[in-house]
């Protein structure tokens, strides 16, 4: 199995030489596991191959999947919530996140899922996943503006 | 017209048969005295101790009737099987009994007795008539007596006609039925034995048993705290005695030492009371949210006993109000209420005896307002009694309108019926509120009564105490005391009062909880049952009949399903076929026959046990709250994701999940990711294969996903059906082609069976079936 990288897609090439163009990869467990089980799928959402984990990969492979998926990826994972104001509907979130400090809306409580023990995503309103892995691990401050809302 | 009613009543009852036998072994009558029935009742009084606690007309008059059935035995004679009958011929209440044994037929009803021989006797013939029901006593062509009784005994008539067939078969060859069978049959009379519920107040107490050590502390504090609030009184008197008063009257020196010393005792009595009262307070809080934490549990496992059968007559809406806002009450009624109460009851013991102490003739005065306060609290007792009962319904209603409306808001909006849900949730809401004012009216009256005696408590000492100071039996000191222990006095009642809502409201709730808690488990789960671990797959149906109330849905199907083999179960709505899977399920017993996997009745084996050999994918597909992963291994939690991406894979699941932004991870169910019909019946089927089921159940599997999806799900289904008995109901037939053997129910029964090939020849049902579908699919 080949992985090439053609412009902004992958290419895969089977052990006997069926080619598959044009592959995305996609995380199956982008929440609760993102570092194993990745498809490649095609343009109609064909799955070509799915990959349990990741290092079985040799290195370029693996770079060159890592890039890709690096592309698509967009968690940004909240290290400080620094404000948190109620908006005409749901609340407006000023955080600072591994990618920078941000604004984002929320729309419902609900937007707020908890994934077991002390995981939580937040949804904004247009749909980016906001992950905070480790509520207790924040500090003091952020935990108890958290806390009003979850 | 009355007369001649009860006129008709009492020949009915004197000759309740109007069958008369031409031939010479006509029942033999015999009336028995009224005295040798009040014998009965002195022995059946001292067998049972809990018929004591009956009122007489409640008695279960079939108990009497069997004590004279069983005076009638002979030597050898044994009863195997017994029925109360309710009605006699011209259908008025009457009670009657037919007890089978090993010899003879016997019938006992008040005054009359009856008996035939088993040999002389061919059938008991059952004729149903919607509320009420026949039981004909046949003897060949010939009906010699007749019996009648309501339709809520043909469970029982069922298992007595059974019982008779039996014992006459087996008396025909001169033996008997085993003794110990009989208790099964008696179940359903052992089952209707009225149960007393305690005082649901009292019953709270035993739930707080796990924490008496936290209740005696609690009740410690209450004590201290109490006591320390009543020295501020005490000091104030020596305060004006000692000091104030000498100062007034000049006669000596100021004794500023001993001010200091007043004003510091004062400061501490009030911080000593500060901090007793906050202990107090937590702990009792405490308490309260220990107990209503383990109601709730308790109320909850006990619900997830409860079989299929009670959750379909409850509304979820009722059920959700008891163990969310009942409990509630129930809490703040031992945090807030119960404490008041004890400290209530303290300070009021305490002021009073402190009181009587110090000036006997002040605190008669103080105290004579009570006896009017005593009847007061009784009398808005009972009134609001009834009130928070109705209060509580009010509020099962409106949630369950709102359970019902909302997850139905689609149909509402469908069909343009907001205003008419607006106009119901009003309804109930007034409802609410006209029981609340209800109360309220009454208690507003309540509570300023309360203080218009306070003060009027006050005038008198007041007036009693100036003459006692102005004739010099009292002094002025004793007087400030005794007007500030009077004042804690009536305010403590006051505070009393609100208890006594609160304990109203709080024994509704409690009663409600219990309500649910007394529900016994309607499927007797039998104690010795057994493990059977993993099952072969083989299902026999022997002559399996059921019925939902007083319909019989299941009418006598015998069946048997080799293991592996696929069934196809095929017939018109409202046949039975998901009716049959939820007896295959256990999640109804049958009322008749039994159904056997790998030879083992399923009342006898372990039900959890059981069930984990099923995989049930149902016609309503029901996805919980939590991501997609967790749903696929609903049935298994500790599966591995290898695992629940290989189920998905097999029930077509895995493409449109890998669709989703966050794949596996997307949450589904209520407040979850919206999904449509075929994709959450895809979820369940994957759920179903995950745990690798002995026995594979699909009852409508693929019916909301397009046929180009169902003929995937059915290749890779094929490949899963193997190894595994499979029963799959469809209303498609063509997802049928591969079952090993189609079976066509019809009016709870089987009408035919074979292959697709065999039954298109048959030109049966099955034929005509297929050919309307053809039709439609052409059109
Ligand atoms: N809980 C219940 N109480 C009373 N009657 C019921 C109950 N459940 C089902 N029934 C009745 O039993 C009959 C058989 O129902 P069942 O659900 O088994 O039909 P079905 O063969 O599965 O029909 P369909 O193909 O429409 O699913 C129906 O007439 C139904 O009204
Ligand atoms: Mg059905």
């Amino acid at each position: 199995m080949t992985l090439l990288a053609t412009g902004p897609y992958l290419t895969l090439i089977e052990a006997d030489g069926v080619r598959h163009e044009k592959l995305r990869p996609v995380r199956l467990f982008p929440l609760t596991d993102p570092q194993h089980w990745v498809a490649l799928v095609d343009e109609n959402g064909r799955e070509a191959v799915c990959i349990e984990d990741l290092s079985t990969l040799d290195a370029s492979q693996r770079t060159l999947l890592d890039a890709a998926l690096a592309r698509r990826d967009f968690v940004p994972v909240i290290r400080r919530v620094i404000a948190i104001k109620r908006a005409t509907e749901g609340h407006d979130w000023h955080v600072e996140t591994d990618r920078g400090q941000t604004v984002f809306r929320i729309e419902t409580d609900e937007s707020i899922q908890s994934l077991g023990g002390t995981r939580l995503v937040i949804i904004d309103k247009a749909g980016t996943r906001y992950l905070i892995p480790d509520v207790a691990s924040l500090d003091r401050e952020s935990r108890r503006k958290l806390e009003r809302y979850y | 017209m009355r007369i001649r009613r009860t006129s008709e009543g009492i020949r009915a009852r004197k000759n309740p048969c109007p069958v008369q036998s031409s031939r010479g072994d006509s029942p033999r009558q015999t009336a028995f005295s009224q005295k040798s029935f009040s014998q009965i009742d002195f022995g059946l009084f001292r067998r049972s101790v809990s018929l004591l606690t009956l009122p007489s007309d409640l008695r279960d008059p079939a108990q009497t009737l069997l004590q004279h059935a069983e005076s009638r035995l002979v030597p050898g004679e044994r009863i195997t099987a017994r029925l109360s009958t309710d009605l006699n011929w011209s259908l008025h209440f009457h009670a009657g009994l037919i007890v089978l044994t090993n010899q003879r037929l016997l019938h006992v009803e008040e005054g009359a007795f009856h008996d035939w021989r088993l040999q002389n006797l061919d059938e008991l013939l059952l004729e149903e008539m919607g509320p009420t029901a026949a039981l004909h006593l046949m003897q060949g062509e010939k009906a010699v007596w007749h019996w009648r009784l309501t339709a809520g005994h043909l469970r029982e008539v069922e298992a007595f006609i059974g019982r008779f067939k039996e014992q006459r078969g087996l008396t025909a060859e001169g033996g008997d039925l085993g003794e110990d069978d009989d208790e099964e049959l008696f179940s359903p009379e052992a089952v209707a034995e009225p149960k007393f519920a305690g005082k649901p107040l009292l019953r709270l107490m035993g739930f707080s048993r796990p924490w008496l050590g936290l209740m005696l502390l609690g009740l410690a504090l209450t004590v201290a705290s109490t006591g320390a609030s009543l020295l501020g009184p005490w000091l104030t008197m020596s305060l004006v005695d000692d000091v104030l008063i000498p100062l007034q009257s000049a006669t000596h020196e100021i004794n500023v030492q001993k001010v200091y010393q007043f004003a510091g005792g004062l400061l501490g009595a009030a911080l000593l009371t500060w901090m007793l009262q906050w202990a107090t307070t937590y702990v009792v809080a405490r308490l309260a949210e220990c107990v209503t934490s383990r109601m709730r549990r308790a109320t909850y496992e006990h619900l997830q006993t409860l079989s299929l059968g009670y959750f379909s007559k409850k509304r979820t809406g009722d059920l959700i109000s008891r163990i969310g806002n009942d409990t509630d009450d129930i809490s703040l009624f031992i945090s807030v209420n119960f404490i008041d109460f004890a400290c209530d009851v303290l300070t009021i013991v305490f002021t009073a005896a402190v009181m009587f102490s110090i000036n006997p003739v002040l605190a008669l005065a103080a105290l004579g307002p009570l006896p009017i306060v005593a009847w007061l609290v009784q009398w808005v007792r009972v009134r609001l009694r009834g009130g928070f009962a109705a209060a509580s319904r009010a509020w099962s209603a409106l949630n369950s309108v709102l359970t019902d409306t909302i997850p139905g808001v689609r149909v509402v909006k469908a069909f343009a019926q907001e205003q008419r849900e607006i106009e119901r949730f009003r309804q109930h809401d007034q409802q609410i509120f006209d029981t609340n004012d209800r109360v309220n009216r009454t208690w507003s009256f309540f509570e300023p009564t309360i203080s218009f005696l306070t003060e009027f408590g006050l005038l008198v000492v007041w007036s009693v105490g100036a003459w006692a100071v102005a004739h010099e039996q009292t002094t002025v000191g004793v007087l400030t005391g005794f007007v500030l222990y009077v004042t804690k006095f009536y305010s403590r009642l006051d505070a009393m009062s609100r208890f006594v809502a609160s304990a109203q409201r709080a024994a509704a709730s409690a009663h409600r909880v219990f309500a649910i808690l007394d529900v016994k488990p309607d499927m007797p789960s039998n104690k010795d049952t057994r493990k059977i671990g993993r099952l072969r797959g083989e299902i026999e149906f022997k002559d399996v009949r059921f019925r939902h109330g007083t319909r019989q849905i299941i009418r006598g199907l015998d069946l048997k399903i080799a293991p592996g083999e696929m069934i196809g179960l095929v017939g018109p709505s409202g046949a039975g076929k998901t009716t049959l899977i939820n007896l295959v399920c256990r999640f109804f017993d049958v009322s008749e026959g039994s159904i056997l996997v790998d030879g083992n009745d399923l009342r006898e084996i372990d039900v959890i046990d059981y069930r984990r050999n099923l995989g049930l994918v149902l016609q309503e597909p029901y996805l919980f709250f939590g991501t997609i992963a967790d749903n696929i291994a609903y049935g298994k939690p500790g599966a591995t994701r290898a695992e629940i991406i290989a189920a998905a894979r097999a029930a077509r699941a895995h493409e449109f999940i890998l669709k989703l932004a966050d794949g596996y991870d997307s949450m589904v169910g209520e407040r979850g990711q919206q999904l449509s019909g075929g994709e959450r019946q895809r979820i369940s089927i994957a759920r179903a294969l995950l745990v690798d089921p002995a026995i594979l159940i699909l009852d409508e599997a693929t019916s909301s996903v397009d046929t180009e999806t169902e003929r995937e799900i059915q290749a890779a289904l094929d490949h899963l059906v193997k190894g595994r008995t499979t029963i799959a109901i469809a209303h498609r037939l063509g997802t049928l082609r591969k079952a090993d053997r189609l079976v066509v129910l019809e009016n709870g029964v089987i009408s035919e069976t074979g292959t697709h090939d065999s039954l298109m020849k048959h030109s049966g049902t099955y034929a005509r079936l297929h050919a309307a579908m053809v039709e439609v699919n052409h059109a």
